[in-house]
């Protein structure tokens, strides 16, 4: 449900923290005017006054209302100017919009995680979530692949997860540096290391174009049934309503009919990895 | 030192092996040990032994020069490497260190290939194992190479 009365008038939000996560990546935490409620995997359109909007995926946790955190990559015009706002400034927000993780379709199931970049804002939402319902699912594993060290964001979310009765994470990198003792590899190379009943499970891809391929295709090969995988597809959605046209994907709008899909609804698509 | 039949099915590359089966691997491998910064083996080395990682931290990477190595990825517990010990000109295409102190099944590679053709139903099934080990490494250098490409 929208939590806007007009649906293309945003509700302003006041800016109250800004969270570097790493060089090119940075976490807003807005108060929304009214309580902001959304389902974890849905989208919002985050707009600056007199810039522009874009959307988002919110990174925090869907139980929390009075607040909405949102990570932000600083890829162009849009990204770029709210990287310069300081705490303080207020912006909008419409949404949220589309359809989100169907949680309930995992309970008594293993979730694995797969992850890369930025795509681990999402999924942190879908992790709060998670951890929400634990005592309804058997285990969640995140396997998680940034460039460097120093680009993986949320690091303290790892040693918690790996705390927390249910949950195991891990950590790879595509490069190291000299100070890590970590994995080396793409965020598939993960998988090597994981044990899980497949066909209790279901699996969630979200990342970059290229990891999303690569993930679903090794999920595949693992085992995994097409309707057992779901992806986060990211397709330049603007209005949110289906009536743009900006992200359409087939007979699909990504943003009413997604962002989250089944790889079997989708993977006749010739634009699912563009 | 032998790992026990029941100690290999708790390997990752031994899944879905008989009893039978694991006793030839048994019959046929050894465990070895390495320190930190051990070189298992160079690149263009020729190789004897296929690798399986029981424990510990293993790098792979290749050499642009003696002193210059590039760090490609890690092993992870369970996973095969080496296979080109199995497969002619037997000359490994990469190098692998331990990082930490590291624990290996080392299979004897000619006499797993005499068993291969001993028994077909072994050789088929772990020749696939291996041409997975194989694909999977490979998708994953073309993954690294496309974000290498889109940096």
């Amino acid at each position: 449900m929208l939590n806007n009365k007009n649906i293309y008038k945003p509700i302003r939000a006041k800016l109250t923290n800004v969270i570097d996560e790493s060089q090119l990546i940075k976490t807003f935490v807005l108060v929304p005017e009214d309580k902001f409620s959304f389902k974890t995997g849905q989208f919002i359109e985050l707009s600056v006054d007199g810039i522009g909007e874009a959307p988002f995926t919110p990174s925090s946790s869907p139980l929390v209302t009075e607040k909405l955190e949102v990570t932000v990559m600083k890829t162009g015009y849009v990204t770029e100017y709210m990287h310069m706002l300081k705490p303080g400034v207020e912006m909008g927000i419409r949404g949220p919009y589309g359809r989100g993780y169907p949680v309930e379709k995992f309970f008594g199931k293993e979730v694995l995680i797969l992850g890369g970049g930025c795509g681990l804002a999402p999924i942190r939402s879908l992790l709060y979530a998670l951890e929400d319902i634990k005592d309804r699912l058997v285990k969640v594993i995140l396997c998680y692949g940034s460039k460097t060290p120093a680009d993986c964001i949320y690091k303290p979310l790892f040693d918690r997860l790996n705390s927390t009765e249910k949950f195991e994470a891990h950590r790879t990198v595509d490069k190291a540096d000299e100070d890590w003792d970590g994995s080396v590899g793409v965020a598939t190379t993960l998988l090597n290391k994981i044990r899980i009943n497949i066909e209790n499970s279901v699996a969630v891809v979200c990342g970059p174009p290229i990891m999303m391929k690569f993930g679903a295709i090794r999920l595949l090969e693992m085992g995994y049934k097409d309707d057992q995988i779901y992806l986060s597809m990211e397709k330049n959605m603007s209005c949110g309503l289906g009536k743009c046209g900006h992200c359409m994907m087939g007979e699909f709008f990504v943003c009413k009919d997604g962002p989250v899909f089944t790889y079997d609804e989708i993977k006749h698509n010739p634009e699912i990895w563009r | 030192m032998k790992l026990t039949k029941d100690e290999l099915k708790n390997i990752g590359f031994f899944d879905n092996y008989n009893d039978e089966q694991l006793k030839i691997f048994i019959g046929i491998s050894s465990i070895k040990e390495f320190k930190v910064k051990d070189i298992l083996f160079e690149q263009y080395d020729e190789l004897s032994d296929v690798y399986v990682l029981l424990s510990g931290c293993l790098s792979l990477g290749i050499s642009l020069a003696k002193e210059k190595r590039i760090r490609l990825g890690t092993l992870e517990e369970g996973q095969l490497f080496s296979w080109s010990a199995v497969f002619s000109p037997y000359i490994s295409t990469a190098w692998v260190m331990a990082t930490c102190p590291t624990k290996v099944l080392a299979i004897d590679a000619k006499k797993l290939n005499l068993e291969f053709e001993k028994n077909c139903e072994f050789g088929f099934k772990t020749m696939s194992k291996i041409a997975q080990t194989i694909s999977h490494r490979l998708s994953d250098t073309r993954f690294q190479l496309m974000n290498q490409l889109t940096l």
